[in-house]
């Protein structure tokens, strides 16, 4: 890990806890500027992060997306990226209150990991892993964006009248089609990564899919997203219990990344 | 008659549709966390001997091939070709639609009174046509984003295809092994064919990891007079005679030789793990065990230090099989290291020319390319249904010269009706209606 490359990180973590305090601050004092603010950090912290994912991939010569570390901050990066599209678009600076923890705690696990840079093996020497890797960051970053809006909903809908869920955080409506938003996105591109991911396993070990640990669980992922999609075309499945297995998803997305490599082994784990 | 009835109807729901997905993710997470493929034994000697026979009993020893994964994939599909005869006639009856009546059923939002009816078909993209109703009023209509109503209807046959490529290439596909070294040929299982491994090199980078591993190979259809050659790497594998052929794997060989009394007795190339009984008492037998490159003992035993030959270790064990009883006893094991021999009575081993063996795999699949078009359906299903929004205007004159204009967008009704409200500057109702139930309403 470079100099450069290190002070960017640490600065990444700092812009992230203070994005994250602006957007508490807002959610509490209900102050647009703090909003603006907030959304102006996240906008900075993503570029600084850009640039510090930039440096890496210099210095190691290739995309820096192949260990746990590397997958971790670009994960933190895609769901920085993600919420922030989300916020603008939706016009939804709330999402940030509860985005922001997350990103905040995503950067935080991959401070913990080993920084080194390590050769590739030659399994892993694929322009695939690219496009693969890349695919899977906006796919969790946006599974990320619907989890903390499912978890809203859900806590938004034992608000109280007049309580602070109730004051302070928008209709279940909105957030309802805001997460759903969200997970079509992380669908769509989760299906690239799977598609990209089998194009790639069928050249280096000459099987597409061999049920590995890590194929399994993506395939768990994709199904329990599948039936949220089916759970909302329903009135009375709508709501409440699509929110739950949005939620659910992102276990499996979460226990994909890191319960994967840790309790499982497999050709992903690369051991 | 009536329950027949209700069975098939519960086949063809989306309900049943929604129990077999759920019951498919908890089978392939089980199936994750339980090793797969072991044998009774083994279970028992990992959990408990009742929770081994459950395991095996229940499939769960091979959760992905066994009859019950298959029934609930098969059940699967079915449902998916229910569904998707069932809606067909309705999807093609409402991309057919048009005119003026393009909005049947409850509107996601209206507004009346409009001066101005074009402010909303430039605000949503659409062109209006116009027409004149029965009682002679204008009429101006639109519609957007149509093929949207296909989505999931694409993905569904998507998701078929893919289910019944990977079905069939599990059923059909044909999968050898070959291992040796360079200058070996070797038979590919039943097929006939004769695999030569005319070279291999490992290319190590400066820090001693590996770059990449490269086999020359040549596949002989001895039957058909047919031959071909080509290189494979890791992430390129040869495609000979119509099989790929994969560099899947390597490890270290050595060759044995055995001497009696001083006179060459017999000498083969062995892979790490394979055995060599001795020609003349084949009693006696060696186990080439595993080789060290750059032999070092450390606390942990043997190990190296390095991936380049500098100081080359073979672990080896020896062994007598007794002949009356078929036991097998061993008499030694050990690490010889260069210039070093093994010694029984007259028998003299030694090991030396130390080299990588490759390990390829040979492959067909007949049906990949129909997984392949499977998933990229399932692709384009996903775009269609999940970014276009099919959306419909239409706007109708009033007798006094204003206009009711309506609008439809299931799928993304709160956003819709909030740009809806902003152009007729009213508020509308916030009724929640889900996709499926307003649809059937317009189909009636
Ligand atoms: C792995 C399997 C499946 C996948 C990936 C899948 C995917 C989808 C998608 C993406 C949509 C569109 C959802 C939206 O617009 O929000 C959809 C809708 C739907 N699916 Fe599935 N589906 C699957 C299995 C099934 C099955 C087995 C049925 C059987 C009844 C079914 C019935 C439906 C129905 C009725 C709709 C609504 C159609 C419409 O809006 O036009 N799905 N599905």
């Amino acid at each position: 890990m470079t100099n450069a490359e290190n002070v960017l990180f640490i600065a990444v973590m700092v812009i992230y806890l203070i994005t994250m305090l602006l957007y508490f601050f807002f959610v509490i004092f209900k102050k647009t500027p703090l909003a603006k603010a907030a959304g102006g950090f996240q906008a900075a912290g993503l570029l600084i992060h850009t640039a510090a994912l930039v440096l890496r991939g210099i210095a190691a010569g290739r995309l820096p997306m192949t260990n746990q570390y590397e997958f971790a901050t670009c994960f933190a990066w895609g769901l920085c990226l993600v919420s922030l599209i989300f916020i603008v678009k939706f016009r939804f600076p709330v999402l940030g209150a509860f985005s922001a923890p997350v990103t905040f705690l995503i950067i935080g696990y991959a401070a913990m990991q080993s920084r080194e840079i390590h050769e590739l093996m030659p399994a892993l020497q694929s322009n695939w892993l690219g496009v693969h890797v890349s695919t899977a960051v906006i796919s969790y970053g946006s599974f990320g964006v619907s989890f903390v809006l499912s978890l809203i909903y859900l806590f938004r809908e034992k608000a109280k009248e007049g309580g602070f869920w109730d004051t302070h955080i928008p209709a279940r409506e909105k957030l309802d089609l805001i997460s759903y938003r969200s997970v079509c996105l992380g669908l769509l591109f989760l299906t690239l990564t799977i598609l990209t991911g089998a194009i790639w396993a069928e050249r280096a070990w000459g099987s597409y899919w061999s049920w590995d640990p890590k194929e399994t669980w993506s395939l768990v992922t994709w199904l329990i997203y599948a039936v949220y999609l089916h759970l909302r075309l329903r009135r009375n499945w709508k709501g409440k219990l699509a929110a739950i297995f949005a939620v659910a998803g992102f276990v499996c997305v979460i226990f994909t990344y890191i319960g994967v490599n840790t309790f499982l082994p497999g050709v992903h784990s690369y051991k | 008659m009536a329950a027949l009835k209700k069975i098939w109807r519960f086949l063809s729901s989306m309900q049943f549709a929604v129990i077999l997905l759920v019951i498919l993710a908890a089978a392939c997470a089980g199936g994750s966390f339980i090793p797969q493929g072991l044998t009774l034994q083994e279970y028992a000697s990992a959990y408990s001997e009742r929770t081994a026979s459950l395991i095996v009993a229940l499939g769960l020893d091979d959760v992905f091939h066994c009859w019950w994964f298959i029934v609930l994939s098969v059940f699967l599909c079915g449902n998916l070709i229910l569904c998707n005869l069932i809606r067909l006639p309705g999807l093609i009856k409402r991309t057919k639609r048009s005119g003026g009546k393009v909005i049947l059923g409850e509107p996601t939002a209206a507004a009346e009174g409009v001066a101005d009816p074009n402010q909303f078909f430039e605000r949503f993209g659409i062109t209006p046509k116009e027409e004149k109703d029965e009682d002679g009023r204008a009429v101006l209509y639109g519609d957007r984003h149509r093929a949207g109503i296909w989505g999931a209807w694409v993905c569904h046959l998507g998701v078929l295809l893919l289910i019944l490529g990977f079905g069939l290439g599990q059923m059909t596909h044909r999968e050898y092994t070959v291992y040796g070294v360079t200058g070996e040929s070797l038979p590919v299982g039943d097929t006939g064919l004769v695999m030569t491994i005319d070279d291999f090199r490992v290319k190590l980078r400066e820090d001693d990891t590996v770059s990449q591993y490269t086999a020359e190979l040549t596949l002989t259809d001895t039957a058909k007079g047919l031959t071909e050659s080509g290189t494979a790497e890791v992430n390129r594998p040869a495609e000979l005679l119509g099989y790929r052929c994969y560099q899947n794997s390597t490890g270290w060989a050595a060759a044995v030789t055995v001497t009696k009394s001083g006179s060459f007795l017999q000498e083969e190339v062995l892979c790490a793990g394979e055995f060599l009984p001795v020609l003349d008492l084949p009693e006696l037998v060696v186990l080439f065990n595993a080789f060290y490159p750059d032999y070092v003992l450390t606390d942990e035993g043997p190990a190296t230090a390095s991936g380049s030959i500098r100081n080359p270790g073979y672990l080896y064990s020896l062994y007598y099989l007794d002949p009356a009883t078929e036991e097998e006893h061993m008499l030694g094991m050990n690490v010889l290291l260069s210039g070093e021999q093994i010694t029984v009575d007259d028998y003299v081993i030694t090991f030396s020319e130390p080299q990588n063996y490759t390990l390829i795999q040979i492959k067909k699949d007949r049906f990949t390319w129909l997984a392949l078009l499977g998933g990229l359906i399932v692709l384009c299903g996903l775009v269609l249904a999940l970014y276009l929004k099919p959306m419909r205007l239409s706007a109708l004159r009033e007798e006094d010269g204003t206009w009711t204009v309506k609008g439809e967008c299931r799928k993304s009704a709160p956003i819709f009706r909030e740009q809806f409200e902003k152009i007729s500057g009213v508020t509308l109702p916030r009724e929640q209606d889900s996709v499926l139930e307003q649809e059937k309403e317009t189909e009636r």
